[in-house]
């Protein structure tokens, strides 16, 4: 699976949607299960994900699909 | 915002399922008490749970004036009920206005009670008051508030770091984040698409 698969995947979890619901522009604001828990969820699934913590500037940074996307290069989750 | 408000005078903002108005001090009920005691409604917003009393709370509400500081409850249209509550503080020399918000009641958690009521105040800011800027900064780790600062277009100018200490003595990372109404306008055009 690539990393934007895994992204794909993982939102779409912590928003308790089908993938498939999760185009590839997805975005605070663009998918109505993206609330404040559902953004909490995703937080959580990301730091699992990478096995650490992630720093204040990543998570005011993520927003969007690209954005998950990128953290899960950057620190390799 | 009631077309006629003036300095002084209790706020009142309707939105679809709430009334978002100035807290008189009997409108604080029990839960309200009880939202001070909670420490995991009090982390929200780093802060121990407290020993205030019901005349300490009446005293606290009745210290806004409704002009340069505002206590605004969440009650919900359909019961009456509180829910929740805003404190608002704006600096007239630099014009901007700060907001802190605690959601006390847990059945309304995460359904967006404060991107819809927080959304009028904006308004009643920008609009009525005329702020130059809102601004906000929640501790880097309160998700949820994050989350609604970011779905309204506010946009984060700085981390501070380790900048305040949390109840359990952790040092914590604390964003700041900030809205001008161009951003708020846009914020609001992309909602409407």
């Amino acid at each position: 699976m690539t990393t934007a698969e895994r992204a794909r995947h993982l939102l779409a979890a912590a928003l308790e949607i089908d993938p498939a619901l999760v185009g590839p522009d997805a975005a605070i604001g663009t998918l109505e299960a993206w609330d404040s828990l559902a953004h909490l969820r995703l937080m959580q699934a990301i730091e699992q994900a990478i096995g650490a913590e992630l720093p204040a500037e990543s998570i005011v940074e993520i927003a969007s699909l690209a954005d998950v996307a990128a953290v899960l290069e950057r620190k390799g989750g | 915002v009631s077309a006629n408000w003036k300095p002084g005078e209790p706020v009142v903002l309707d939105t679809a399922h709430y009334l978002v108005r100035s807290m008189k001090p009997e409108d604080v009920t029990e839960d309200y008490l009880a939202w001070t005691k909670d420490e995991e409604i009090m982390y929200g917003v780093n802060s121990a749970p407290g020993r205030m009393t019901m005349a300490d709370l009446h005293r606290y509400v009745a210290k806004f004036n409704n002009r340069t500081s505002f206590h605004l409850g969440i009650f919900v249209k359909e019961t009456g009920r509180l829910i929740g509550f805003y404190s608002i503080y704006w600096e007239r020399r630099h014009n901007i206005a700060g907001t802190n918000v605690v959601v006390g009641d847990r059945a309304y958690w995460g359904k967006n009670v404060v991107l819809e009521t927080r959304a009028a105040i904006i308004d009643f800011l920008f609009d009525r008051l005329k702020v130059a800027k809102v601004w906000g900064s929640p501790m880097a780790r309160n998700i949820p508030s994050v989350f609604n600062y970011r779905a309204q277009g506010f946009k984060a100018e700085g981390v501070l770091k380790r900048h305040r200490v949390s109840p359990k003595g952790e040092r914590l990372d604390q964003i700041m984040f900030g809205l001008f109404p161009e951003d708020w306008r846009k914020a609001k055009e992309a909602k409407r698409r």
